[in-house]
């Protein structure tokens, strides 16, 4: 079965120009993202994980190297490609249904289709009765929920989700890590996670990458072979955390776990 | 006498509900706190006519005005003037605005636009609407149609500023929002642009709507038979000061009027935003 939704990222560099200076930063990316797979990309500050995700979803189209979805090379946004943002994004004057219709604007669907389409991933969201609510009458998780339905509802095959959780509280960033993957499991849509946060990032994922600066590089991939639902307290979990991080190299004294 | 009269007033609500609803219910129940000035003026008003702290030629009492509101109404024919008023008003407001916010959104989403309209438009904008009357009347003589230019041409201006600008302020995450959603160019504008810009564009209509007013009295004082501001002239060629304060009370109430109006659509059009509410 040939299923949608795999990536493949060759040999990618990224690299600005600044007063002249050559600024490297992305060097020679190589990933492999199988469909239906979850991913985590984790890395210090500047070591270009967001960078890469533009580049996927075609925000930035000046790289070299190539970035194939099922064999074809992106060029430009499509719908076949969603965003999560770190900040919600939905558009203050729009209700929430407006908001998650607008992702449905130039999908080729009938009406009536798009409509029951976003009741559906409003309901999948878990935000069923707020279809009518201005964005300022969500909280931040509600509003979080609200773009990760936008992001699904033109049936990407891929969800890039940069830093989703980055700016809610932390009771409400454990919440959703179950509410992500759990609708993971039920569009079975490759997801790919940029985060700080490596808990988060070995909570959810099949497969860890590990970024570095200096410049942007990955440096190692670890399976998370760990079952579902994982544990975040077992030996097997910490002992991937402190892989990871040794990876990160933020792990420096041993004492630190 | 009167502090134990202020103490008996006073106690027995304090016992039955606490301070902070009392406030709220003295001042804001009714909105009757912004009545205190205008009444506080009125008695003012009153006592300074009826003392004879002012002479009647100088301050008609608040009475003799009422009766010369009434003299005007059913014997000059005052609801001709007025509604010349707002008709030179309401056409003048709607043209200026209809035109600014539509060169203003045309100016904003295309740079060459603005370069080309800059340099006419921040000229013209300088030479006040009071100044381009005299030419404008030479031209299109002394009826309704100079001054609706003159006053259009007062608030076309900062309409279209602020159109301009409002476009221009609208934050580059949500332009990136819509390349994510594969909008086209239409849709950004009819989605995300101007959306963005109405919380602007409502400013300066609000803005505008008060100034045209204040500039119809002008432009009808300075030429043109007919309309409140030729009336409050008239009144004080032929010293005829109750009339004059007619006018003045009937301008201010107008005005007041026409900005709680704008205020309210405001609060309609933008009820998706939320803001500091005092």
């Amino acid at each position: 079965m040939n299923q949608r939704g795999s990536l493949d990222i060759r040999n990618v560099g990224k690299h600005y120009e600044v007063d002249g200076q050559r600024l490297d930063v992305l060097d020679d990316v190589d990933l492999k993202v199988e469909p239906g797979s979850f991913i985590s990309l984790v890395g210090p500050s500047g070591c270009g994980k967001s960078t890469l995700l533009r580049l996927i979803v075609g925000l930035d189209d000046e790289y070299s190297g190539e970035i194939l979805l099922d064999g074809r090379r992106v060029s430009g946004t499509s719908l076949d490609r969603g965003i999560v943002f770190q900040d919600h994004r939905l558009l203050p004057w729009l209700t929430l249904e407006e908001n998650i219709g607008l992702a449905l604007l130039n999908a080729e669907l009938p009406e009536d289709e798009k409509r029951r389409t976003v009741a559906e991933h409003i309901a999948l969201v878990g935000l069923k009765g707020f279809e009518t609510a201005y964005p300022h009458q969500l909280s931040g998780g509600m509003a979080q929920r609200a773009a990760i339905a936008r992001g699904l509802v033109g049936r990407p095959e891929i969800l890039l989700l940069d830093e989703p959780l980055g700016a809610l509280d932390a009771l409400t960033r454990v919440r959703l890590q179950e509410e992500i993957l759990r609708i993971w499991r039920a569009e079975k849509v490759t997801m790919i996670l940029v985060t700080h946060d490596v808990d988060e990032a070995i909570y959810l994922s099949d497969r860890v990458v590990v970024m570095n600066t200096g410049p942007g590089r990955i440096v190692r991939e670890l399976d998370v072979d760990l079952p579902q639902p994982r544990d975040r307290a077992t030996h097997a979990f910490v002992d991937l955390k402190r892989q990871v991080l040794e990876h990160m190299g933020e792990y420096v004294h041993a004492e630190a776990a | 006498m009167s502090t134990t009269n202020i103490l008996a007033e006073r106690s027995p609500p304090a016992r039955t509900e606490p301070l902070t609803s009392r406030l709220a219910r003295l001042l804001g129940g009714a909105n009757l706190i912004g009545a205190v000035l205008p009444l506080g003026l009125l008695v003012l008003w009153q006592t300074a006519t009826s003392l004879r702290w002012i002479q009647p030629v100088f301050l008609p009492s608040p009475l003799a005005t009422v009766q010369a509101f009434w003299t005007m109404l059913t014997r000059q024919n005052l609801h001709v003037d007025f509604t010349a008023s707002i008709l030179i008003v309401s056409q003048a407001f709607v043209y200026g605005a209809a035109l600014a916010v539509a060169l203003g959104i045309a100016a904003g989403l295309s740079r060459n636009v603005e370069r080309f309209l800059g340099p006419t438009f921040d000229t013209i904008r300088h030479i006040p609407g009071i100044a381009w009357l005299p030419l404008i009347v030479l031209w299109l003589g002394i009826g309704a149609p100079a001054k609706v230019l003159v006053i259009a041409k007062s608030v076309f201006f900062p309409v279209f500023l602020n159109t301009l600008q409002g476009i221009r302020d609208v934050e580059k995450r949500y332009i990136e929002l819509a390349d994510v959603l594969t909008l086209t160019r239409w849709q950004l504008v009819r989605k995300v642009i101007l959306p963005a810009a109405v919380p602007s564009i409502m400013v300066s209509l609000r803005y505008s709507a008060g100034v045209a007013w204040a500039l119809v009295v002008v432009a009808e004082g300075l030429s043109g038979l007919e309309g409140i501001g030729y009336l409050i002239f008239r009144a004080q060629g032929l010293l005829l000061t109750d009339q004059l304060v007619v006018c003045m009370v009937i301008i201010g109430a107008v005005g007041f009027t026409i900005d709680r109006a704008m205020l309210a659509l405001q609060r309609y059009v933008l009820r998706w935003k939320q803001g500091f509410e005092g």
